[in-house]
């Protein structure tokens, strides 16, 4: 399966920039949130009240007391004011209050979604797309829908309903007028949904191009040792100047894409009044309208552009909030090739603890097969050495026994089941797999050697210790300048790569797997650990069966049975010698 | 006042400061909003003036229209260049900003990206690049013509009546210190909620380079947990911050209200008293109107304001940390003698290097060897100048590495790391990804380290592309790319950290042989684990714990370290199969 999120511009843009298919796709976000949602439209319609009740509340007191001289009046209608605008400043206040929540919460639980998505999906995923792109998915996309649910939402709809009760106002009070004074909003309307999608598009263009930047730089950061000691800091500037200047050039389009609508907004007011004015002169003078009338036709028409032109600026941050939903929705919408089967009649003999029957393999990037028809099958107990060369197939192996990735031909049988019938959790007690590059996560030596450890997770230090005591590992934890509490800090260059692989090892010993897979899990330690390692894998419980990948040929001579992997092939090497031969003469394949 | 030392801390006059080399545009960004805002405001005067000549008699509809299209069209041209200069300053300033600051990242040491962690330096790069980026497109322009309105609006209402205007600006000082208490507060908030979104960045990463690990362990319920963790913070200050913000709107409306009230308290008491027209009371209403839109305005910007002042206080650390110590500008081709001269490195309390001291003549062939830990990586990384030593020096023909220039010598050393580190580009490009390297020498390279066989099987041999991290890659022939791209430089001294590790046998001894025959003259340090393959060496080190233990020919160890011939006893059961080489 492709994994691979897209990075062409020719997304598919079936949808039209519609309002309701726009706001429908929101709408699902929105339905968790229906209750804060509802307080926040109460409290929008409360404030708008109270900002159009105080003008009238002002004129009152103008007009009644202050002409008359009623100072006692003044007082009496000033309180009511005061009263109505701290009603105002309280409704406004909850629904800022209220919309930010709903915009936070739902960034919250998008982000956990995208980060529980990643999670779900296997290796290959990560194979085919950039760390820092991911990144940008999680942290900037999601940000926009915030924005849009804290700040524009509301806006959106008290302006979409000032809008309508305007509308209609107009045409009630004079349907000629009316309707003349609406064409040019019409025209509007029709020409924004025409650019919406290509407004869209451009934010999304924007997006990708801000996914790209954060790809290289993460990419060039991780990596900051390499390009130092290279001396390749110019390049790393180009690149990434590359890369700022194509999000520069993205982010100007999509600006100007955003904006465009403003200046186009302001001119249909205009154009409405100057149709209005010409238009009501001209019905003046056939004597079917006042003068009076048309002054306050003319307010009106202000009352419906003026939100008009607002909902201008708030469209584009629909547009990017959309943008940033498609990027998200992309992730989401993936879904694990890699499922647990339900497996009936595919039992095969229980002796064996790990079988390849007919196995092939390709990666999904690849275009040929790493591994051709595979099969063997190991017996519980018994140590077994891969040797060959370098891109012969040793870890894809391994990597197939472990299940990081599934066989594209043939089964990988497990315990005499098909090992994708087994919960994730279960299979992870069985097999364990110590990885070529050790990874590391920021903490203690100890949070890393419980990592991932159930059983032990709750021991403390001087409990932690005792446990290695009784596996025989301690002596390994000497290595370590302050024992289990050493620290691990991400660029970790304190802990040499041979420090990591004695982590690494004690992680999976404790785990006490069925099976145990070494893949050149100790190429960096010196010899003398090494045969530290070598009595503690003796001393493992005896139904343990050892998968060791080496090319060191000390680490191999213990083995039961040597097998020789080169070109995608798999063969037995019988004795030590013969694998040493093979080594040694054999053409490597690849 | 916490809020006074806090303001000199981030010192936010930079915010400004940053915008100086764009005055022009700026300048020109506020004359159009003004010059937009201004004619806008005109179009009720030209209607109102319409409906005064019509009822005058001599109205002529033709004037009306091309007076009034006139406006419109002006309107038309001013707001949309404004939205133009609006973009493009903003990005102007973003992408400026983004290349100074990748600028200033290059110069640093390795050890301070290492520091700072990349998850930090990657929000400064996108989300605190993008508040200031904000801050310039939404606030700058509508923040200084709004300041000209309510000094314009304030001077007009003290003209008219000195005491009702005083008694109006009263309540500007009360906004303006609830603006000052809550952005004080706020920016605090702000630098922590842009320090959740690192620790964001940080489990997002370690959970995708930790891919593998975590599926093996199915520990993602785990990872989710961790990651819970930083969301929950982040919404936390998201939410604190919303507290503060959600009041400051209502608060600075409902002051501008209250002047509104005391207008037609006091106001209306003036005008009972007869020390007022209705006329002047009318109009000091309608200032107020002008007064109270850039006010709220302003209210609106605080966000914007307070959260770019934050970011690009983050962003300043950066930019305004000390630059690298003066490196030298020696730039001579080498030798290649190499001397280490009681060198000591030291964590904390912990010695990883204890005074270690020794020399490498040119053109021989140096091992170091030793157990896990015992301070080898740390050695060669002294070596290619990626850390400092604590006190000694290390000096390349005689020469203290401080005289150097740091081009200079990054291209005549070439060293191989112990990971493999893989760049998303094609192989050619990973080999030699700068333009200074020759054709030849990439061919040679790629020779030496008998990758040709490799690349020819690739369809698109050496432009075929490398997915990020190098998972395409089988393990050895990530090792022996690195090779090549150290051989790649054509350095005078190589350093191997345990190259051999993750070579077969077999390969290993070719690749050893290539280089004997490919680069005759080149000093090779190399650090490994077997003796079998560096028993020729003019020199082996051995080290442990930090300390030199001893160092010699591989006879001379023989004969005068215990610990050298327990390592090379450990070996020897294997010795048999290796020596058929």
């Amino acid at each position: 399966m492709n994994y691979k999120l897209s990075k062409s511009d020719d997304a598919k843009e079936r949808e039209k920039g519609v309002v309701t298919t726009a706001l429908r796709r929101l709408v699902p976000l929105l339905l968790t949130e229906w209750r804060s949602v509802s307080i926040a439209l109460a409290a929008i319609l409360i404030s708008s009240t109270t900002t159009l009740v105080a003008p009238a509340i002002i004129a009152h007191i103008v007009d009644t007391y202050i002409r008359t001289n009623d100072f006692a009046g003044v007082l009496d209608f000033s309180a009511l004011l005061f009263v109505v605008y701290l009603v105002g400043a309280a409704s406004s206040y909850l629904q800022v209050r209220t919309m930010g929540g709903v915009g936070r919460r739902i960034l919250f639980s998008l982000r956990n979604a995208i980060f529980n998505k990643l999670e779900s999906l296997p290796v290959a995923f990560f194979n085919q797309n950039k760390a820092g792109d991911l990144i940008s998915r999680i942290n900037n996309d999601t940000d926009k829908l915030n924005q849009f649910f804290a700040q524009a939402l509301m806006q959106f709809v008290s302006n979409i309903v000032l809008i309508i009760g305007a509308g209609i106002f107009l045409i009630v009070i004079n349907p000629a007028l009316g309707a003349a004074a609406l064409v040019p909003a019409l025209i509007v309307i029709i020409l924004t949904q025409i650019i919406s999608p290509w407004v869209k598009r451009t934010n999304l263009v924007s997006l990708r191009a801000l996914g790209n930047m954060s790809g290289e730089v993460q990419e060039s950061l991780n990596n900051f040792k390499v390009i130092v000691a290279f001396n390749r800091l110019d390049y790393f500037r180009d690149k990434f100047k590359e890369a700022n200047e194509r999000n520069y050039m993205a982010s100007i389009i999509a600006g100007i894409a955003n904006n465009i609508l403003t200046p186009l907004y302001t001119l249909a007011s205009t154009a409405a009044q100057l149709i209005v004015l010409a238009y009501g002169i001209y019905l003046i003078t056939t004597g079917s309208f006042t003068v009076g009338l048309l002054i306050g036709f003319i307010l009106y028409v202000n009352n419906f552009y003026n939100p008009l032109r607002q909902l201008a600026s708030v469209w584009s941050s629909l547009q990017l909030a959309l943008a940033g939903l498609d990027r998200i929705s992309e992730v989401l919408a993936l879904e694990s090739d890699m499922q647990v089967i339900l497996t009936e009649g595919t039992q095969r003999d229980e002796d064996s603890i790990l079988a390849f029957d007919h196995v092939s393999f390709g990666y999904p990037d690849g275009d040929k097969d790493v591994l051709h028809d595979i099969n063997f099958s190991l017996a519980r107990g018994k140590t077994y050495a891969l040797v060959g060369p370098t891109g012969g197939g040793k870890t894809t192996t391994a990597s197939l026994m472990a299940r990081l990735y599934d066989p594209t031909q043939g089964t990988v049988y497990l315990g005499g089941r098909d090992i994708r019938s087994y919960e994730p959790h279960e299979r992870a007690k069985r097999v364990g797999f110590i990885l070529q590059e050790p990874f590391l996560f920021t903490g203690t030596v100890k949070e890393n050697i419980l990592y991932g450890n159930d059983e032990y997770a709750a021991y403390t230090t001087q409990e932690v210790e005792t446990l290695l005591h009784e596996s025989n590992l301690d002596p390994l934890l000497a290595r370590f300048n302050e024992g289990l509490d050493t620290k691990i800090t991400s660029g970790n260059d304190a802990i040499s790569l041979g420090q990591k692989q004695l982590i690494a090892f004690m992680r999976a010993v404790l785990r006490k797997p069925d099976i145990l897979i070494l893949d050149e899990a100790t190429a960096n330690i010196d010899t003398i650990t090494e045969q530290l390692l070598d009595d503690i894998l003796k001393k493992l419980p005896p139904e343990t069966t050892r998968v060791i990948i080496a090319h060191r040929l000390n680490t191999i001579e213990n083995a039961d049975e040597i097998f020789f992997v080169n070109g995608g092939e798999m063969k037995r090497a019988g004795t030590m010698q013969q694998a040493v031969d093979m080594l040694m003469h054999n053409k490597r394949d690849s | 006042m916490p809020a006074k030392n806090e303001r000199s801390a981030s010192n936010q006059p930079s915010l400004y400061g940053l915008l100086r080399p764009y005055t022009v545009l700026i300048i020109l960004l506020v004359l159009l909003t003004v010059g937009g805002n201004a004619l806008n405001l005109a179009v009720p005067h030209i209607m109102a003036k319409a409906i005064d000549t019509y009822g005058g008699g001599n109205f002529r509809l033709e004037n009306l229209i091309v007076e009034f299209s006139l406006v419109a069209l002006f309107i038309f041209i001013l707001t949309a260049l404004q939205n133009i200069v609006q973009v493009y300053a903003s990005e102007r300033v973003a992408r400026d900003l983004r290349n100074d600051l990748t600028a200033k990242i290059s110069v640093q040491p390795y050890e301070y990206i290492d520091r700072i962690t990349p998850a930090k330096l990657l929000t400064n790069l996108t989300s605190d690049i993008d508040a200031v980026k904000t801050f310039v497109s939404q606030a700058i322009a509508t923040l200084i013509s709004s300041i000209f309105l309510i000094i314009g609006a304030s001077v007009l209402l003290l003209l008219l009546n000195w005491r009702l205007g005083l008694a109006v600006l009263t309540v500007v000082p009360i906004i303006a210190v609830t603006f000052y208490y809550v952005l004080a507060q706020v920016r605090k908030l702000f630098k922590r909620s842009q320090e959740a979104i690192d620790w964001l960045n940080a489990v997002i990463n370690e959970s995708i380079l930790g891919a593998a690990l975590i599926r093996l362990l199915n520990s993602q319920e785990y990872e989710y947990k961790k990651f819970l963790a930083a969301n929950t913070e982040s919404r936390a200050i998201g939410m604190n911050i919303l507290r503060l913000f959600s009041s400051i709107i209502p608060v600075i409306t409902l002051c501008t209200n209250i002047a509104t009230l005391i207008i037609v308290v006091l106001g209306g008491h003036f005008v009972i008293t007869g020390s007022m027209t209705l006329g002047d009371f009318t109009a000091f209403n309608s200032y107020l109107a002008i007064l109270i839109f850039p006010i709220i305005i302003v209210g609106f910007m605080s966000n914007v304001i307070a959260q770019a002042a934050a970011s690009y206080a983050r962003i300043a650390e950066v930019l305004h940390a000390p630059d690298e110590k003066e490196t030298g500008n020696l730039t001579i081709q080498l030798r290649g003698d190499v001397a280490v001269k009681s060198v000591s490195v030291r964590y904390g309390e912990k010695y990883a290097l204890k005074d270690a001291s020794f020399q490498v003549a040119a053109g021989t062939r140096t091992a170091i060897i030793g157990p896990t830990a015992a301070g080898k990586t740390q050695l060669v990384y002294l070596l290619t100048g990626l850390r400092r030593p604590t006190t000694g020096t290390i000096a390349f023909d005689g020469r203290p590495i401080d005289e150097y220039d740091k081009t200079n010598l990054h291209r005549q050393i070439g060293f191989v790391f112990q990971d493999s580190v893989m760049f998303n580009l094609s192989l050619r490009e990973n080999i030699a990804f700068s333009n200074t390297v020759k054709d030849a020498d990439i061919e040679l390279a790629i020779q030496t380290a008998e990758l040709d066989e490799f690349i020819s099987t690739l369809p698109e041999g050496l432009d075929t592309i490398v997915s990020e991290r190098g998972t395409s890659l089988s393990g050895g022939q990530k090792q022996r790319i690195m090779l090549a791209r150290a051989l790649a430089l054509n350095p005078r001294i190589l350093i191997l950290d345990d190259f051999t590790a993750r070579v077969d046998t077999h390969t290993e001894a070719l690749i050893l042989e290539n280089i004997t025959k490919n680069y005759p003259n080149i000093t090779l340090i190399s650090v490994t684990q077997k003796i079998a393959s560096v028993e020729k060496y003019n020199q082996i080190i051995l080290l442990m714990e930090g300390e030199i233990l001893a160092s010699g020919t591989h006879e001379e160890l023989m004969q005068t370290s215990l610990e050298y011939m327990q390592i090379f006893e450990s070996q020897r059961s294997t010795n048999q199969y290796e020596l058929q080489t």
